[in-house]
C-alpha cells in the first residue's frame, strides 16, 4: 500500500513567526510553503515530512511517527539538518539562500528567501522548442556559478532540472532544493528511498551511489540542456544503460542550435562520466565563448567565415 | 594495570538516550561513569553530558598518572559536574537546572572507589557472586530501610523511579562514598542506570554477568533487560570491568588491556556521548538537534552581519 500523503498546514496557520499562505510543493521528503514573516516579506518554508516516515492527518499540526519509524525519522532529519548546514554556508547570488531554522510541531522547518519569477521547467513549457540559445547559454552560464560554488563547499545537488532553476523576473537563475543531503539518507537507511528525476538524473545515482560525484551534477546539467533544446529530457539513464536509443543532439538538432551548444550538451549526457567535461568549469567555460555564443546557425557561411578568419589569423 | 572493559548504552523504547557513559584511564587510575539524564525534567541528557564531561576533563587533569587523593578526586569531581550543570543551565536561561544521576567509580593501585547520587548503580562481584551494591537514593529504597516495603515489591512499586538525590536540580546532592576496596584478580565491577537493573533482578544480573567474556555477557544482560521490559523499555547503560592481577598466570583474557606500556601522562578515553543506542546508526536526541539548529543559525547570521 502506497504511504498515505501527508495533509498540508493549513492557509493562516501561525508558524512560529510566519504565517502560512499556501502550499508551493509537496515532496515525498518535504512539503514548502509560502508564508509572510512578521514584517509581511513573503518566504518560503520547507518542512521536514518524509511521507514514509510520518504522517499529519487532516486537522492535524503535529505529524504522527511510529515507534518503529522513529529512527529513520530521526536520522532522515540529519539529513534535513545537512540540507540546512549547507545551505547557511552558500551565500551566492544564484544559490537559494537560507534565513532561518526553527523546529516546531515535532518536525524542523528551514525558512528560504522567496524569489518572484518562474522556473526553467514553466518556462520550457511555455516555449517548447523555441528557447533561445542566448538565454540558454545566460541563464546555464550564471547558474553555473552557483554549482561551482555549491562544489567548492565539497557539495552535490543531485537534483538539478529545470524544476529546480528559478528564473527571477530579471532573468537571472537561482538553483533551489538541495537535494546533497538526500546523498546521505540513500546509503544506510533503506526506509529512506534516494530521490531522484528520472530524465535528468545520472546513471550513477541509479545504482553506483558510491560513485557520485560533480560529474553527477553535470549530467543533469545536460538533461536540462538536452530539455531546453528538444522540450523534454533525455531517456532515463538506467534505460539508456540496457539500450541507449539517445542519438546526439549534434545530428538530430543540427542547424537550429549552434553545433558548439549541442556538441556541448551530448558531452554531459556521455554515460561513462570519464568522458563528461572534466569540470563545471571547463564546462562553463565552452559555454561562455564568445565567438559561439554569437553564432547564428542559420548563417552557415557566417560561421565558415568566423572559422576561416581564426584560421587566417592564425597563419 | 590490567582489566578487560566494556560499555555500551541503548536507546530501549524511548525517543532518546538521555544515559551518558564513559571510561577513561591512565597508566595508573581508571574512571568509569554511568550518567542517567532524568527524562521527567527538562534536558536531562544535557545534565547527564555536562556531569560525564566535566568529570572526564577532571580525571585527565588529575590523574597523572595516579590521583594523589582518589576519594578526594571524586567528591571535588562530583561537586564541579554539579555546578557545571547548574552553571549551563543558567547560560542557556532554562526555567530550571536538569538532573542527572550518576555513579562513577575510581580504581587505583589495585581498590576501587566509587560515589554515587540517584538510582544508577554499582556491583561488586567475586567469584559469580555479589559482593556489594550500591544502594539507590530513592524513595522505595527508604521504605525498604525502614520495613515498610519489601525488597521483592519494590520493583513494582510505583515510586521506583522517585530518587532524593542527584546532580543538577534545585538540591545539593547527597553523595555516597564507598570505602576503599581491594580488588581481587577476576573481580567484576558494572555501572548501570536503572534501566538494566530495573528489568531484571540482582540474581539474573549477576548470573548473566559472571559468565563468559565481558563483551558478551554486557550485551546478554541488556538484551535480557530489554526482553523483559518490553514495550516499555527505558535507556539501558551499562560500564563493566574485570579486574586482572598483573601477576596472576594465564588470569588474563584475549580481550584485556595492559596499561603498563602507557606513557605516564597518556591517557585512553571512551566516552557514549552522542546518546546512540546500538545500532541507532547516528539517531539525533533533543540536544543534537537543538545544537544543529543552532549552528545553522549561527552560520546564516553570520552571512547577515557581513551585509
Amino acid at each position: 500500500m502506497p504511504p498515505q500523503a501527508n495533509c498540508a498546514l493549513p492557509q493562516g496557520f501561525q508558524l512560529d513567526q510566519y504565517r502560512i499562505e499556501r502550499q508551493l510543493s509537496l515532496g515525498g521528503f518535504s512539503i514548502v510553503y509560502l508564508a509572510n514573516d512578521a514584517h509581511g516579506m513573503p518566504v518560503a518554508i520547507k518542512e521536514y515530512l518524509p511521507n514514509s516516515l510520518a504522517l499529519r492527518k487532516e486537522g492535524e499540526t503535529e505529524p504522527q511517527v511510529t515507534d518503529e519509524h522513529r529512527l529513520a525519522f530521526r536520522y532522515g532529519m540529519k539529513c534535513f539538518f545537512e540540507e540546512g548546514r549547507a545551505l547557511a554556508k552558500l551565500m551566492h547570488p544564484n544559490v537559494v539562500r537560507v534565513l532561518n531554522f526553527f523546529r516546531a510541531n515535532g518536525t524542523v522547518y528551514m525558512v528560504m528567501q522567496f524569489e518572484r519569477g518562474r522556473t526553467l521547467h514553466d518556462y520550457i513549457r511555455k516555449h517548447r522548442g523555441e528557447v533561445k540559445e542566448v538565454l540558454i547559454r545566460a541563464v546555464f552560464a550564471r547558474m553555473l556559478n552557483g554549482l561551482r560554488e555549491v562544489h567548492s563547499h565539497k557539495l552535490l545537488h543531485l537534483d538539478i532540472k529545470p524544476a529546480n532553476i528559478y528564473l527571477r523576473s530579471d532573468g537571472t537563475p537561482v538553483l533551489l532544493d538541495f537535494g546533497a543531503a538526500r546523498q546521505t539518507l540513500v546509503s544506510e537507511q533503506p526506509v529512506l528511498k534516494p530521490m531522484y528525476t528520472p530524465g535528468y538524473a545520472a546513471p550513477e545515482q541509479y545504482e553506483r551511489r558510491d560513485q557520485l560525484g560533480p560529474w553527477t551534477d553535470i549530467y543533469s546539467v545536460g538533461a536540462s540542456l538536452h530539455a531546453c533544446i528538444t522540450g523534454s529530457p533525455p531517456p532515463r539513464a538506467d534505460e539508456r544503460l540496457r539500450e541507449d536509443i539517445l542519438q546526439p543532439l549534434a545530428r538530430t538538432q543540427a542547424g537550429r542550435y549552434s553545433r558548439q551548444l549541442l556538441e556541448l550538451t551530448d558531452w554531459c549526457l556521455h554515460l561513462d562520466p570519464h568522458q563528461r567535461p572534466p569540470s563545471v568549469y571547463a564546462l562553463q567555460k565552452a559555454l561562455l565563448q564568445r565567438e559561439h555564443a554569437a553564432e547564428r546557425p542559420e548563417h552557415w557561411f557566417a560561421d565558415l567565415g568566423t572559422r576561416l578568419k581564426s584560421f587566417i589569423g592564425r597563419g | 594495570m590490567r582489566f578487560t572493559i566494556y560499555q555500551e548504552s541503548r536507546i530501549g523504547k524511548r525517543r532518546s538516550n538521555q544515559d551518558r557513559i564513559a571510561h577513561c584511564y591512565s597508566r595508573d587510575a581508571l574512571l568509569m561513569i554511568v550518567a542517567d539524564g532524568m527524562g521527567g525534567h527538562l534536558h536531562g541528557e544535557v545534565a547527564a553530558q555536562i556531569a560525564v564531561q566535566r568529570m572526564t576533563e577532571q580525571f585527565q587533569r588529575e590523574a597523572r598518572p595516579t590521583l594523589p587523593d582518589p576519594p578526594l578526586f571524586l567528591s571535588r569531581a562530583l561537586d564541579s559536574a554539579h555546578h557545571a550543570i547548574l552553571d549551563d543551565a543558567l547560560d542557556r536561561q532554562f526555567p530550571e537546572a536538569p538532573r542527572t544521576t550518576l555513579v562513577a567509580c575510581v580504581v587505583q593501585r589495585g581498590a576501587a572507589f566509587w560515589a554515587h547520587a540517584g538510582d544508577s548503580r554499582l556491583y561488586l562481584l567475586r567469584r559469580g557472586h555479589l559482593v556489594t551494591r550500591t544502594r539507590d537514593h530513592s524513595r522505595t529504597q527508604l521504605m525498604i530501610d525502614q520495613g515498610l516495603l519489601l525488597p521483592e515489591d519494590a520493583h513494582h512499586h510505583p515510586g521506583r523511579n522517585r530518587i532524593y538525590s542527584c546532580l543538577g536540580g534545585n538540591y545539593t546532592p547527597q553523595v555516597e562514598y564507598s570505602p576503599r576496596t581491594p580488588l581481587r584478580d577476576g573481580d567484576l565491577l558494572a555501572l548501570c542506570s536503572d534501566g538494566v537493573w530495573g528489568a531484571t533482578d540482582d540474581d539474573g544480573l549477576v548470573a548473566n554477568l559472571s559468565a563468559g567474556v565481558l563483551s558478551q555477557a554486557v550485551p546478554r544482560v541488556m538484551d535480557l533487560a530489554e526482553r523483559n521490559a518490553g514495550q516499555s523499555a527505558d535507556n539501558l547503560s551499562m560500564v563493566a570491568m574485570c579486574w586482572h592481577d598483573e601477576n596472576a598466570v594465564g588470569a588474563a583474557s584475549a580481550e584485556s588491556i595492559s596499561t603498563r606500556t602507557m606513557d605516564l601522562d597518556g591517557f585512553e578515553s571512551r566516552l557514549d556521548l552522542s546518546g546512540t543506542g546500538s545500532g541507532a546508526g547516528g539517531d539525533l536526541d533533543e540536544d543534537d538537534i537543538e545544537r544543529a539548529i543552532r549552528e545553522i543559525n549561527a552560520a546564516i547570521n553570520k552571512f547577515d552581519t557581513q551585509r
